[in-house]
């Protein structure tokens, strides 16, 4: 028999035993109370598994949808949470950050593109000048820094990742409040190491390493990550190891960070440095 | 010998529906040679008609004996819609190409009662869950299943050569 006649014969066989088949189903349920109820139990069910099969596919595919909108709604809680600190902050003026807390702009963007690979890894952002960014913003999470706006293009930015042996974060351990310059060390995307930690600051192993508030890019008391072992160096500093909290293999969705004060910050620093040149 | 089958057949849903009305030995048991009947219409006879003579059959023992309509009907179907396929994989194709029978005496007893026993276990399957509708559980279901597959067995192997006419030339 050729090809297509069988296959005309098949489609025709089949057309035949599912018309003679629902005939009977037909039968079955009309002329039975308790067939009805079964037949109309099992169509159900079949009805709620396809469509709900259908609403997970469609479910799946606005995912990114929802979490884009889900990053949204987490800055802006972030906004409010951020407005309580500081309002909380203002009535105890002991208590008052290097920077005002109002004095940083956020902006939540999406990671596009990162590279994790090599030991000066980047970042490209979906947030450009149109939309706020400018160079040496910071960039973060809630669980740590996450990088340094290097280059910024009209829809999206160019990042220094942390995971680059070049950049610093200038931190501090929270038990003794000793400050130093946390960097990447280019083994595990999951570890850093905290240097120039005088030796008669006290800390254990466990304390919580946050930023220092100290630079001009990153607001006070992002967490970053925990201290681990620690080693003399030279017979003046410590060296820290520090588990982070980020995971830096797993991330998308960021906050973009700009001090909106530090022109003024630079000036003051600029009138201090002419000021000793004079002296001298 | 085209009329001998025609008749025989006849005969044979006549003795279906006596099966039906009058044997019954429990609620775990029945008897149906109705599978054994599809499984021997001439091969012919191609499978739209096989399932259109099937479809007759059920709802004639459904109609006239005291089934549930419709119920012999839906379980008979898919017997002879899968016949061609099952006769194909036991006794290849030959049947077909030379529009021979089923035969015990070509074929054997044992391959013919396989086959048998595959097309009864079909339409008992489907014949018990949809007559259960889902208020049995599922060991009723599986020793009626059981049961009545010994005994429809038990009453089609001797009836299976009145139907291969080949033997009797």
């Amino acid at each position: 028999m050729p090809k297509e006649r069988r296959l005309a014969s098949d489609i025709l066989g089949l057309t035949v035993f599912l018309l003679l088949e629902t005939a009977a189903l037909l039968m079955l349920s009309n002329n039975n109370a308790m067939q009805k109820l079964w037949i109309s139990r099992i169509s159900h069910g079949f009805m709620a598994k396809t469509w709900g099969a259908t609403q997970a596919v469609r479910g799946y595919f606005s995912l990114k949808g929802q979490n884009d909108s889900l990053a949204l709604e987490n800055e802006r809680l972030r906004e409010i949470v951020r407005d309580y600190k500081a309002a909380a902050k203002e009535s105890d003026p002991s208590a008052r950050p290097v920077l005002g807390n109002d004095g940083f702009k956020y902006i939540p963007a999406t990671i596009i593109k990162s590279g994790r690979n090599s030991q000066h890894n980047y970042l490209i952002l979906d947030k450009g000048s149109e939309d706020g960014v400018v160079e040496n913003s910071g960039i973060i999470t809630s669980k740590g820094v996450i990088g340094i706006v290097d280059a910024v293009s009209k829809h999206y930015s160019f990042a220094i990742s942390f995971l680059n042996k070049e950049l610093n974060i200038s931190a501090r351990i929270d038990s003794s409040g000793a400050v130093g310059p946390l960097a990447w060390d280019g083994l595990r995307t999951d570890e850093a190491v905290l240097r120039e930690i005088p030796l008669q600051f006290r800390y254990n192993p466990g304390d919580t390493i946050y930023t220092s508030g100290y630079s001009a890019i990153f607001p006070p008391d992002i967490p970053l990550g925990v201290a681990g072992e620690a080693k003399v160096i030279n017979g003046a500093t410590n060296e820290i190891r520090v588990k982070l909290f980020q995971d830096h293999s797993a991330l998308k969705y960021v906050t973009i960070i700009e001090n909106t004060r530090i022109r003024e910050i630079e000036d003051i620093e600029a009138t201090e440095d002419k000021r000793k040149e004079d002296r001298k | 010998m085209r009329r001998t089958f025609t008749l025989t057949y006849l005969v044979m849903v006549v003795a279906q529906m006596i099966f039906t009305n009058y044997f019954h030995f429990s609620p775990l048991c029945m008897v149906t040679i109705l599978p054994m009947m599809v499984l021997c219409i001439p091969t012919r006879i191609n499978t739209v008609w096989a399932m259109v003579i099937a479809f007759a059959t059920g709802l004639a023992v459904d109609f006239l004996a005291e089934g549930t309509l419709g119920l012999n009907a839906l379980s008979i179907v898919p017997v002879a819609y899968a016949r061609k396929w099952l006769i194909g994989i036991i006794f290849g194709t030959e049947p077909f190409e030379h529009k021979e029978n089923l035969s015990t005496r070509k074929y054997g007893f044992a391959r013919v009662s396989f086959a048998m026993i595959i097309v009864t276990t079909l339409f008992l399957a489907i014949y018990i869950t949809a007559d259960c509708a889902g208020t049995r559980p599922l060991w009723f279901i599986a020793s009626k299943l059981g049961i009545s597959l010994a005994a429809s067995y038990l009453v089609s192997a001797p009836l299976v050569n009145l139907l291969s006419y080949d033997d009797r030339r």
